[in-house]
């Protein structure tokens, strides 16, 4: 927030160099300065543990940034201040931007932030960074730190015999070349940071001994293993400082929000609650979204006559407009009445702290596949688009979880398939037939994801997560994140739907569609039992599922359905483009964030999967006699 | 009384004795998961306060060092509180 705040719309959006963790850059004009602001990923320490915190503590150290703008929640001081005390004991150039002090206000806590300045020894500066409150002192005092030399911030002591062996440890590190400070390597050589372990070692053997004599001593007074001992005074020390520096008043705060928050998260209002929000978005973004992307498409293929008119008839012409343009159109058709609205209501619902509720009511069900409430978030995400629902996996915190999700997110219908699905069965054979496909698909996604929990080997999950509390969302931080989400679609799908569109109309000028679906045959007609010619949509339809259904009706001459397909094959056809693989798009993005090979497999599995359940679904449904004379 | 986490009724509090490390868990990620309790300020001393247990088995949400967790259960269950009357 306060980052959006100093650079407005400035900001460029990439990875860390070879990590799949997002880093924000934006550029600033200040009192004649060109600065550059770089976004550190959100944590709550230092430790080497996860890769945000990892890349955020190189940073720092090997970067040398001339200032870190330490961003703490007044709200819950005691906490933040355990991350500050890590960033002092870092000797990082710091400033504390002191934020949200309406809410902390609200909640009853005044913070006495001169007196915080002076424990500290860094500047503090109150601010409330989403109403911009704050910033340009926060600004005009950083500016003038880096002018006149940041102060080098104050020592805060451990208890007595934790700091008397933090001493003796750095007398003994001191004669060493160390790229850190002494006393921080000394804190984590005696928390078992298993890095700063491997490089003291092994510059110098000889040390390990004295940590470990160190750490047995610190052990046997306090009767806890000796990393735990150090976070627990640090955290001590934070609640001393937090204690000193705030007054606990009667809280002013409306307990509304009190209450918001008990019956979003109460074990049986919460839940129909839930369900009542997350129908009644499918439900307004469906009906608005296809009314808009009808009109849209309506009027962007108007220009077809016009664009025949100019360039005549013709291969030229086919591949221009049919590979290049009818791709555009479709991308505008999906994302402007669908991903947009989506994403804004989703984002919405994330600033205000709604989604961190249904990520506690969902834990357990996400347990049984493996991952924990957090990866709702990411499956939300996948009925909008699969590609930012896939880079969105980065939420989850260990690699078995993130390819976990990612594999389950390739199966959730998009807004794309949506289309099919409500095009096809849901306009020839009622709504309820077009939810039938929906259940499918979350029984489908519970059993495979049970199955990949139980295969892939690796370490157990647990749901570890701050519940913020309820807020007015802030608009620019939605439409923010809502473009970001957007770009990440347009930059992965545009070119390879462009490409692959020339590719596919080259292909059927030159006659091969019809000896490719011909070779499907035995797969689309004896075991799916569909038309031939539904091979060839299938292929197009890795390039965008929505596709299927304009090739479909091209190649049938006919957009009544009815006329041309049994309500069984609208409902095997339905199902199969809705698993059978994911769009070129999605797959880049799966391979951008879990390699190749993985993607492969996952395709592989998808294509498998599809066309046992699609040959499957057909003999039931015939057998029983489901869905005939309808 | 030394009990698990998840035995506290909503809104009793209990002191945090220690956390177990479960049987099947050892290595780098099982000491990442305790580290990150303990970043999280479930530390050996620390009050904490149910507020929440989900139904099914769900997650438990707590009170601790002044703000909201949450909490799996299987994390909650190993966490071990004193109960304070």
């Amino acid at each position: 927030m306060i980052f959006n705040q100093l650079t407005g719309l400035h900001q460029h959006i990439g990875n860390w160099p070879g990590k799949t963790v997002e880093r924000a850059e934006g550029t600033l004009h200040f009192k004649g300065y060109t600065i550059d602001i770089v976004d550190l990923p959100g944590i709550y320490s230092l430790s080497a543990f996860s890769l945000e915190e990892l890349i955020s503590r190189e940073y720092i150290i090997f970067e040398k940034p001339d200032l870190v703008i330490n961003v703490v929640d007044a709200s819950a001081l005691e906490r933040n201040l355990f991350f500050t005390l890590q960033l002092m004991e870092l000797e990082a150039p710091l400033i504390i931007a002191l934020n949200q002090i309406d809410m902390a206000e609200k909640k009853g806590i005044k913070i006495d932030y001169k007196r915080l300045e002076e424990i500290l020894g860094v500047p503090v500066i109150p601010t409330v960074a989403i109403r911009g409150k704050g910033v340009y002192e926060l600004l005009n005092r950083a500016v003038e730190a880096i002018e006149r030399g940041v102060p080098k911030p104050a020592t805060i002591k451990y208890g007595e015999e934790v700091e008397e062996r933090i001493k003796r440890l750095s007398e003994a590190l001191k004669d060493l070349q160390l790229k850190y400070p002494t006393r921080w390597v000394a804190i984590k050589l005696l928390e078992g940071d298993e890095q700063i372990e491997r490089e003291i070692y092994r510059l110098n053997p000889g040390t390990k001994d004295l940590v470990k004599e160190i750490a047995a001593e610190i052990e046997s007074i306090h009767g806890h293993p000796c990393p735990t001992v150090i976070t627990s005074e640090r955290y001590e020390m934070a609640g001393r400082i937090a204690r000193e520096v705030q007054r606990i008043l009667p809280a002013i705060k409306a307990p509304l929000i009190e209450r918001v928050h008990n019956i979003t998260t109460h074990g049986v209002a919460g839940y129909i609650i839930m369900a009542l929000v997350v129908l009644g978005i499918f439900h307004a973004i469906f009906s608005f979204g296809g009314f808009l992307s009808e009109m849209l498409s309506e009027f962007l293929y108007g220009y077809e006559s016009l664009f025949e008119s100019t360039l005549g008839v013709g291969p030229l012409k086919d591949i221009i407009w049919g590979g290049v343009i009818e791709g555009m159109i479709a991308n505008i058709t999906i994302a402007l009445p669908y991903i947009i609205p989506f994403y804004l209501i989703l984002y919405t619902l994330e600033d205000s702290g709604y989604l961190a509720r249904i990520a506690f009511l969902m834990d357990v069900v996400m347990h049984k596949i493996g991952l924990h409430g957090k990866a709702f978030i990411p499956i939300m995400l996948g009925y909008g688009c699969n590609v930012p629902a896939c880079l969105g996996c980065r939420i989850m915190e260990t690699e078995r979880e993130r390819l976990l999700a990612g594999f389950i997110t390739t199966l959730i219908p998009c807004a794309a398939r949506t289309v099919i699905i409500l095009g096809l069965v849901g306009t020839f054979l009622g709504i309820q037939w077009a939810l039938a496909l929906y259940v499918i698909d979350l029984v489908i996604v519970f059993i495979l994801g049970r199955i990949a929990f139980k295969t892939l080997p690796g370490e157990p999950t647990a749901l570890i997560m701050e519940m913020p509390d309820y807020r007015l969302p802030h608009m620019k931080t939605i439409i923010k994140q809502t473009w970001f989400r957007l770009e990440e679609f347009l930059k992965i799908s545009f070119p390879l739907i462009i490409a692959s569109g020339i590719i596919i109309k080259l292909t059927e000028i030159f006659g091969l569609l019809s000896v490719l679906s011909q070779a499907l045959s035995p797969v689309t007609v004896g075991w799916l039992g569909l038309p031939e010619i539904v091979g060839i949509t299938l292929i197009f339809g890795v390039l965008r599922k929505e596709l299927t259904l304009v090739i479909l009706a091209t190649l049938l001459g006919t957009t009544d359905f009815r006329s041309v397909l049994t309500p069984v094959q609208m409902f095997v056809f339905a199902l199969v483009v809705m698993l059978y693989v994911p769009c070129v798009a999605t797959v880049a993005a799966c391979i951008k964030e879990f390699g190749f090979r993985r993607s492969l497999i996952i395709v592989l599995i998808e294509i498998a999967l599809a066309i046992f359940i699609g040959g499957i679904t057909y003999r039931l449904m015939t057998i029983f006699s489901i869905l005939e004379g309808w | 009384m030394e009990v698990p986490l998840t035995a506290l009724r909503e809104g009793e509090t209990g002191v945090i004795t220690s956390i177990k490390v479960g049987s099947g868990c050892a290595g780098r990620f099982c000491r990442g998961i305790y580290k990150r309790l303990e970043d999280m300020g479930l530390t050996p001393g620390t009050k904490v306060t149910m507020l929440k247990s989900a139904p099914f088995h769900g997650p438990v949400e707590i009170y601790v060092r002044g703000y909201r967790l949450a909490l799996g259960r299987g994390m909650a269950e190993r966490i071990i509180v004193e109960v304070q009357r």
